[in-house]
């Protein structure tokens, strides 16, 4: 309760932190009506741009609308699994990060150092290409394990400000109960760095579900990738890439609306 | 007094701790007996919480000893969990479970130290929340408490464990005025049934009531420490004879 940044503030009584990993759409809040409004013309637009572009000419763009849903299907899975596998991963790194055990400590931060160090996209293809060497994995699996490791940090540091956003009373009060550290984290601490942690996993999920267009590089059909292969068979590259991005807005769109109810919920239930 | 066969449950030989340069406490040797009931008073900064939180080691001390109930806490073969199961501890922020209702806050510790069943455990919640009076409010979660309340709830925490000493923080000094009541009254029934208590206080009231020695630090010593009555009636240092005017 002692820090509360200023986004908590906003919204009236959260007396939660919350914790902000700026990425992601910008999440409108019921207070802020001028970028409500910037969400609905932009995610409603969307659709109505390719209703219309379907109806008024078939051809190329039906053709595309038709060509892609694979791959909108392939974008989630990644999404998802890489997000389930990065929140192991984060979990881990977080306790790492919290532990007074020097050893594990360090390889906790150093994990999260080196991982955010590097960009994305040489990750993605070190991670492909290194685990190509070492095993033989479906394409699409090497794709969620780099991306669940390079977001595993991010996630890690989450976890981190989430359990340190708990006072130390909580913890002194469960140890002195005769509770071992593992048990406080996990019935005291946990449950409670729950409700600050979740606003921005849900942020690094809408972040995640961008930056997996990047794994099109690794020979993973997702939506980018259908949308490529659909242009290089047929030139359309302008049009394809208009429905691309479009599918892309739409998605986010409606994901970071998501993630703002429920965050609202939260701080409603809290 | 080591002639009588009174059992100790706290010894302190020595101890000293230090934060940064600051001595916090300065060679303080103490003893508490079974059943006894220590008051320990002294300005702000004189080491008194140190010296409490020392004996369930949420401080390390830096030098001396440290046997409760004839375990020697720093020793690393001591399993420190162990001796917390045998100490409550009453904290001034009270520092209630705020994700678990008030039978959850008792239960937590019952169910995964003491492994008891949920039912025992609940069996036995309900029995010390009738205890310290807060019984209506069982499935409440404590945000919905007052202070007053959520610091029963605490004090009836630290006794689900049935502990053999109970260690108190400044329990009142977060209070507001008209809650101070309703916590000391658990706290003197606690007393009058026997629980072993040290407590750090400036509630003189309750020291006179149910204090069997009062001892009083400044500078992370032990300044004087003398029977209740000999304390208020007699102080010999200088210091706390201001202390005392100024707080009384």
């Amino acid at each position: 309760m002692a820090e509360i940044t200023d986004r908590a503030k906003d919204s009236e009584d959260s007396k939660q932190t919350t914790i902000d990993i700026g990425d992601g759409a910008a999440i409108p809040t019921k207070k802020d009506v001028g970028l409500f409004t910037a969400w609905r013309i932009a995610f409603f637009g969307a659709i109505a741009i390719i209703v219309y572009l379907t109806l008024t000419k078939p051809d190329p763009y039906r053709e595309i609308v038709a060509f892609v849903p694979d791959g909108i299907l392939v974008t989630f899975q990644v999404t998802v699994e890489s997000i389930l596998l990065a929140l192991v991963i984060g979990l881990f790194t977080g306790l790492g990060r919290v532990s007074s055990n020097r050893i594990i400590n360090g390889i906790a931060s150093l994990y999260v150092e080196v991982i955010r160090g590097i960009p994305l996209l040489v990750q993605l293809f070190y991670i492909y290409y290194a685990l190509g060497r070492l095993v033989h994995v479906p394409d699409i699996t090497s794709a969620v394990i780099a991306m669940s490791i390079c977001y595993g940090a991010y996630m890690g540091e989450i976890f981190r400000a989430g359990i340190q956003s708990i006072s130390k009373g909580q913890m002194e009060a469960a140890r002195s109960l005769g509770m071992t550290s593992s048990q406080t984290m996990y019935h005291v601490i946990l449950p409670q760095a729950v409700k600050t942690i979740l606003p921005p996993i849900g942020n690094e999920f809408v972040a995640l579900l961008k930056d997996s267009s990047l794994v099109s590089i690794l020979a993973v059909s997702d939506l980018l990738r259908r949308g490529r292969e659909y242009a290089a068979w047929t030139f359309s590259y302008f049009e394809t890439y208009t429905i691309i991005a479009l599918i892309y807005l739409i998605i986010t769109l409606f994901f970071s609306k998501l993630v703002s109810v429920m965050e609202e919920k939260i701080s409603v239930n809290k | 007094m080591s002639t009588n066969e009174r059992h100790k449950m706290v010894e302190l030989r020595d101890v000293v701790k230090y934060f940064g340069q600051l001595k916090a406490l300065d060679k303080i040797s103490l003893d508490v007996y079974d059943g006894e009931k220590v008051v320990i008073i002294g300005p702000s900064g004189s080491g008194k919480s140190t010296l409490l939180r020392s004996i369930n080691k949420l401080e390390e001390i830096n030098a001396g000893r440290i046997i409760v109930d004839g375990m020697d806490i720093n020793d690393s073969e001591t399993d420190i969990n162990k001796v917390r199961e045998e100490v409550g501890m009453v904290f001034q922020s009270f520092n209630v479970f705020p994700h678990k209702t008030v039978i959850g806050n008792l239960s937590l510790a019952q169910v995964v130290v003491r492994k008891r069943s949920k039912a025992e455990a609940k069996e036995i919640s309900v029995e010390l929340l009738k205890k310290v009076g807060i019984l209506e409010k069982a499935n409440e979660y404590p945000t919905k408490l007052s202070g007053g309340q959520q610091q029963r709830v605490a004090i009836a925490r630290a006794l689900a464990m049935q502990p053999k000493i109970m260690l108190f923080d400044e329990p009142t000094s977060a209070l507001d005025p008209e809650m101070i009541g309703e916590v000391l009254d658990v706290m003197v029934t606690l007393a009058k049934e026997g629980m072993t208590m040290v407590v750090v206080s400036h509630e003189m009231g309750f020291a006179r009531e149910v204090a069997d020695r009062i001892i009083f630090m400044d500078e992370g010593r032990i300044l004087e420490e003398a029977s209740t009555e000999d304390f208020f009636a007699n102080p010999t240092h200088e210091r706390t004879k201001q202390f005392l005017s100024q707080i009384l």
